[in-house]
């Protein structure tokens, strides 16, 4: 509370006189808080890592993105609230009825943080720096339809329109992806091919403009970025008084999850943005004398399961011998064994044990935690040991010197190895877990933690690996047509066997054809209908095997208004700009 | 032995036989090893193995008397059930008696290589034992603490067996021969003494294959370690050989014709033993430390095997501290003692072989 | 004397490539590369991972990317581009090199400071139960990991709020004066120099003693009692300025050690000084970030040995000839 009085002698610009001293443009933005606030104040949030650019087009990393979509705004947002697209920069665009025209009518009046009017000329430039493949930024790839980058063209500097060779069904939100950065600083760094390196953490602070809420104010590496708002924003309450309420944000960057708990208990910080379920009970014993409450936020969108390697080796350009043994790769190509492995896991045991209760059984990409894109219906092979006995044995398998584990003819012992990596302590317990039920069945497995890097260079290019299980977040905005490289048979997240030339089975190639129609269509019900059948292939196929996801609990200080952690992430920013300090005696 | 060098090494036995902190120092030691050793038969589970119905569960007691008041030799736990489970407090059931019974039945361990044993020290036939508690997913503690003894312990010891020897060859070698020699392996010496063996460490680990098993791997580390950790040794064995060399035995032997490598390994280098003797012991504890922040940084033993380093790390929370103290507790005070062990037990050697403290020199 | 410094100074040149070499060769060892944990977001298409590949250099051959880092530092004195900060190296890492030599002194001052006093009363009262319990005090320290008692300290810190919890400067650093400045700054640096300090202070005080006991036994000490001047005076009068000479040698050996020695209490500490940014580095792979740090650390090292041979120089002239 001290700093809020300190706060009076800032630099211009973070005191909410000098705020409010700059006009309101004519097209203003108005959210709804829903409470009205005050002004003042500042809100400090424990990051693991620290932002590594200001550059939100080149930046690709999690605390840099953090920050960025603070600092940065695109032509329309991914409300993580509502998960629906909603305006931004753009106050409104249509499209032709063919979707492959779409105007986007720019917010008038809209200015950078240096004051610089925000014209169609940015939107423009911005694209272009996107799709320059010298550069080539991360969300290029999420921007081209058919392999075919968007045509842009800008008739007057409010109105931008967009050319696409197809049609896409999640193309205004996509769009938003894309961050506008001022031309008239970048563009002469974009020419002399400097432009990954401008806005970078070295750059100081005032001449990094942003066009979003909030603009840098100061940036200590290795310990914190601090945000002070953007004096030209166009975003204003329900009554019309410009937004952000607080002074400051400020990102304490911290080396991990402990350290940020520790800075919690101090008082340090007043939120973390991850604890772990083992902590939930701790977190809730205390909140009432750490005067902060811990957050239920519902199911979390990242999804947990192993696969098994199918992978095949490249031989002159085409597709070889399995990268597995003759043996194993037998048995993980035949979608009786992957759905024994899934009937012999229990799941409950594992919500109980690793997640401490704090986790629900799920089956899909899309968790209970996605509004528009979880499909209750879906499920796999659950727990049902018997009937995965009875599988096994149906493909031969059989104990056939009574030591308690399955054989197949050759008296080959049936068993494999499951990798993972061994920073994620839950996952490990979750392998051991799986041991455990598997051995039930008659099945040996071998748990092996390997570092991160380690696992990804397995998992991509060397396949040094029999199985493995991981988790896998939910890309924002949370929808299916996302996941391309994970359900396309090319895809190099398809993970069970990555890049194949043409599908490799029957099921493969239907999930393939769905999933154009459900990236493409830009019916909802016919989206909806191809996502349920490819869900269903995949769990009937169990190309992978589902594991249960974690209920998302988060801690932050009391004393905020219209302060809503949601599951998606960023989990506590999202609207940190209508979030204000509560005056003392509430 | 020879008598050149039993004359300056060896009159410090009885001498270290009389320092009682050290003999004492020494025991512990020698005892941790066989433990260390025999951690599969000793430990009542693998170092693997969960116990799903008891997660954060603390160190049982022991009940020498039963709840009718009999006394018993064979001491009985009581079987728990959890009675709070956001704050994962468990309650005795005195009814739930278990005996603790010795040489039952267990998880499958291999004895020798091929060949498969599942009989443990102690167990209890019904329930589980937890003498030292449980961790957050329900593994015993006293068994991944005799596990990870295997790693910890032997990590020292590889160490200064790798580093030690190239010491004292190369430091003889160059001490010795002198001239162009002596000018690589000491240019060679200032190269390594340069690096800065922990990023080393860090970036070997990375750079290990790890389909190897957790444990091996490291161990493997810490070879390559001690591989580029012998310049400082071989420095002051240098040195050492230096003047020896130009004492009236070495001469009296060169005068009688014996060979350079005879000279050196008979004559030379035992009378180094002294100084090699203390150097190593003190540097053992320094593998161990540093095992422990490897692990600490997750980039030591991997998980699920256990080393008591990454015991360590896994409780580095204010929520183990305050409310599962036991799980910082028996990583550290093993660590402690092991490392005051060999602490004491070089400062013992130091005093017992080389009474006026030239030992004390050295920087670190 | 000037001789002997150019020489010295051109020897650092092949230990530095030497140690650059291996330190290169080890990275493109490791598995995976800076991209690899980018390459994990399956939004990500891998003709983006080529092309970054391509533009970091890492399509080309290990030694053809050594060499052309070696002709950057050589003509251009270009230490290269840290991949994940898009910011060159030598800007990373002049900034954490100053907050490490901040701690590192800080540590020295404690290690010196305890080691001193400590160890010339343990002189003073040679034999006594203080003695021993000097000894004891020091030796418990050296066996307790700095991990651990870190992290101690850090919950510590959690709970009383006596101390911040980690980092460099407060959250007002900005806006505070001078003397508020320094005060801040000390607070934070109290809990990561006490467990750096702590540890090579048993070597110290023991080196200490044992200076200490040789030169009370000296003639002029002898004399000085038989004058007879009191024992404080002959302790620090007489005995104690005589016991340092050596040690300041001493200290200048362990500069250099000290920069590393910070290592650990950097991570648990969250300190931004030069080990958590090689750390940080060493985890992204971001190669030539890590490549810089290590030659760095390298030429504090052989700095500090320097510094140290020099100050032998100038305090025994029998050897400033040499």
């Amino acid at each position: 509370m001290l700093a809020i009085t300190l706060l009076g002698c800032g630099r211009p610009g973070s005191s909410p006189a000098h705020r409010l001293s700059v006009a309101l443009p004519p097209d203003t933005l108005t959210f709804d808080g829903p409470e009205l606030g005050r002004y003042g104040g500042r809100f400090v949030i424990a990051e693991t890592g620290g932002p590594r650019t200001f550059n939100a087009i080149m930046s690709n990393d999690q605390p840099s993105n953090d920050v960025n979509q603070r600092l940065f705004i695109g032509l329309t947002e991914f409300d993580l609230n509502s998960q629906q697209t909603v305006p931004s920069l753009a106050r409104s665009w249509d499209h032709t009825p063919d979707g492959r025209t779409w105007t986007f009518h720019l917010r008038r009046g809209a200015r950078f943080s240096d004051g610089h009017s925000l014209t169609a000329e940015d939107v423009l430039f911005s694209f272009a720096v996107v799709y320059d493949d010298s550069l080539h930024p991360s969300v290029q790839d999420l921007l081209k339809v058919n392999g075919r980058k968007f045509e842009l063209s800008a008739p007057d500097s409010h109105t931008v329109v967009f050319r696409l060779a197809g049609s896409m069904a999640l193309f205004p939100t996509l769009v938003g992806a894309v961050r506008i950065m001022p031309r008239h600083l970048l563009e002469p760094e974009w020419k002399r091919g400097a432009f990954a390196s401008a806005f970078g953490v070295g750059t100081p602070p005032e001449r990094i403009v942003s066009s979003g809420a909030w603009r840098l104010s100061r940036y200590v590496a290795g310990e914190r970025t601090v945000l002070s708002p953007n004096p030209y924003w166009f975003g204003v309450d329900r009554s019309g008084r410009r937004l952000p309420y607080l002074d400051e944000l400020v990102f304490e960057s911290v080396p991990d999850q402990n350290t940020a708990a520790l800075r919690f208990e101090a008082g340090e910080v007043d939120a973390v943005d991850s604890v772990r379920p083992e902590d939930y009970g701790l977190y809730e014993r205390r909140s009432k004398a750490g005067h902060f409450t811990l957050y239920d936020v519902g199911p979390s969108l990242i999804s947990n399961f192993l696969w098994f390697n199918l992978n095949r080796r490249e031989a002159a350009g085409k597709e070889g011998a399995p990268v597995v043994d003759g043996p194993h790769y037998r048995w993980f190509a035949d979608p009786r064994f992957r759905q024994a492995v899934s009937k012999a896991i229990d799941r409950d045991a594992i919500i109980r044990g690793p997640f401490f209760g704090f986790a629900f059984k799920n089956w899909s990409t899309m968790t209970k935690g996605s509004h528009a894109w979880y499909t209750p219906a879906v499920a796999g092979p659950d727990y049902d040991p018997e009937g995965s006995k009875r599988l096994l044995a149906e493909m031969g398998l059989r104990d056939r010197d009574g030591d308690g584990t399955l054989e197949d003819a050759d008296g080959r012992p049936v068993g494999f190895s499951l990798k993972t990596n061994s920073d994620n302590e839950t996952r490990i317990a979750i392998d051991n877990l799986i041991k455990d039920d598997l051995a039930r069945v008659g099945i040996q497995v071998t748990s092996l933690g390997v570092d991160l890097k380690t696992l990804i260079t397995n998992v991509r290019s060397d396949f040094d690996y029999q199985a493995v299980s991981l988790g896998l977040g939910s890309a924002v905005p949370s929808d299916p047509a996302m996941a391309a490289n994970f359900y396309r048979s090319s895809g190099a997240s398809h993970y069970w066997h990555v890049r194949q030339k043409r599908p490799a089975t029957d099921a493969e190639r239907q999930i393939d054809s769905l999933f154009e129609i459900q990236a493409d269509t830009l019916d909802d019900a016919v989206r909806h209908d191809a996502w349920r059948r490819m869900q269903d292939l995949v769990n009937q196929e169990c190309f992978v095997i589902w594991l249960p996801s974690q209920i998302v609990k988060l801690p932050v200080r009391d004393g905020f208004g219209n302060l809503h952690p949601v599951a998606l992430p960023h989990r506590i920013l999202w609207n940190i700009d209508r979030v204000f300090v509560r005056a003392r005696g509430r | 032995m020879n008598q050149a060098a039993g004359s300056r090494s060896f009159p410090g036995w009885w001498r270290l036989r009389r320092n009682r902190v050290a003999r004492v120092a020494g025991g512990c030691l020698a005892l941790f090893y066989v433990l260390a050793a025999a951690a599969p038969f000793l430990a009542p589970y693998d170092e693997a193995t969960m116990d799903r119905e008891r997660f954060y569960h603390p160190p049982q007691r022991l009940h020498f008397i039963d709840g009718a008041g009999r006394f018993h030799a064979m001491p009985r736990v009581y079987a728990t059930r959890l009675a709070d489970a956001s704050e994962w407090r468990y309650e005795e059931d005195p009814a739930g008696a278990v005996p603790i019974a010795l040489f039952v039945h267990g998880d499958r361990y291999p004895l020798l290589p091929g060949l498969w044993c599942d009989r443990h020290f102690f167990g209890v036939p019904r329930g589980s034992v937890h003498l030292l508690g449980t961790d957050a997913f329900g593994r015993d503690e006293l068994s991944r603490l005799l596990y990870g003894a295997r790693v910890s312990l032997t990590v020292g010891l590889v160490g200064i067996v790798v580093s030690f020897t190239l010491g004292l060859v190369f430091g003889g070698i160059a001490g010795y021969a002198g001239g162009w020699v002596d000018a690589v392996i000491m240019r060679l010496c200032e190269l390594l003494l340069a690096i800065p063996g922990l990023y080393l460490v860090i970036a070997l680990r990375s750079a290990f294959p790890v389909s190897l098993p957790a444990a091996r791997a490291y161990l493997a580390i810490v070879a390559i370690l001690a591989l580029l950790g012998w310049a400082a040794l071989a420095r002051v064995v240098r040195g050492m050989v230096l003047s020896i060399r130009r004492e009236p035995f070495v001469e009296a032997a060169e005068a009688l014709g014996a060979g350079p490598v005879r000279i050196l390994v008979r004559h030379i280098l035992p009378n180094t033993l002294s100084f090699v003797l203390v150097a190593a012991t003190v540097a053992v504890p320094g593998y161990i430390l540093g095992e422990v922040f490897l692990s600490f940084l997750g980039v030591g033993v991997q998980e699920p095997a256990a080393s008591w380093g990454n015991m360590l790390g896994q409780a580095r929370s204010l929520r183990v501290l305050t409310s599962f103290p036991w799980l910082l507790a028996v990583p550290a005070v093993a660590i402690f003692v092991t490392v005051m062990a060999f602490n004491l037990l070089g400062d013992g050697l130091r005093d017992a072989l080389d009474p006026r403290g030239a030992g004390e020199g050295e920087a670190r | 004397m000037r001789a002997y410094l150019i020489r010295r100074l051109l020897q650092t040149f092949p230990i530095l490539l030497g140690v650059s070499a291996l330190t290169f060769l080890l990275l493109q060892l490791a598995p995976g590369d800076v991209l690899s944990t980018l390459a994990q977001n399956p939004t990500i298409a891998a003709e983006t991972l080529e092309s970054l590949r391509h533009r970091f250099g890492l399509d080309q051959p290990w030694y053809v990317q050594y060499l052309l880092y070696l002709r950057n530092i050589a003509l251009h004195l270009d230490f290269g581009e840290s991949f994940t900060r898009h910011q060159p190296v030598f800007e990373v890492l002049r900034q954490s090199l100053g907050n490490t030599l901040i701690l590192a002194g800080a540590a020295a001052v404690v290690t010196w400071g305890l080691a001193i006093p400590l160890g010339v009363l343990a002189a003073a009262r040679r034999g006594s139960a203080l003695d021993r319990a000097l000894t004891a005090f020091a030796s418990i320290g050296l066996a307790i990991p700095e991990i651990l008692s870190g992290l101690l300290l850090l919950f510590l810190a959690a709970r009383t709020g006596w101390f911040p919890v980690g980092g460099m400067h407060g959250a007002d650093w900005d806006r505070l004066g001078a003397w508020g400045r320094a005060v801040d700054l000390v607070r934070h640096l109290a809990l990561p120099a006490l467990v750096v300090g702590f540890v090579p202070l048993a070597a110290r005080m023991r080196q200490m003693r044992s200076q200490m006991v040789d030169t009370l036994r000296r003639d002029y000490i002898t004399a000085a009692r038989a004058r007879g001047a009191s024992e404080s005076r002959v302790l620090f009068r007489h005995a104690l300025r005589n016991a340092l000479n050596p040690m300041i040698t001493l200290f200048g050996y362990t500069l250099g050690a000290l920069v590393s020695g910070s290592f650990v209490a950097e991570i648990v500490f969250s300190w931004p000084g030069l080990g958590r940014v090689t750390f940080e580095a060493l985890e992204s792979e971001d190669r030539y970030l890590v490549m810089g740090a290590v030659l760095m650390t390298t030429l504090v090292l052989m700095a500090g040995n320097l510094i140290a041979d020099l100050l032998l120089c100038v305090a025994d002239p029998r050897l400033r000839d040499a």
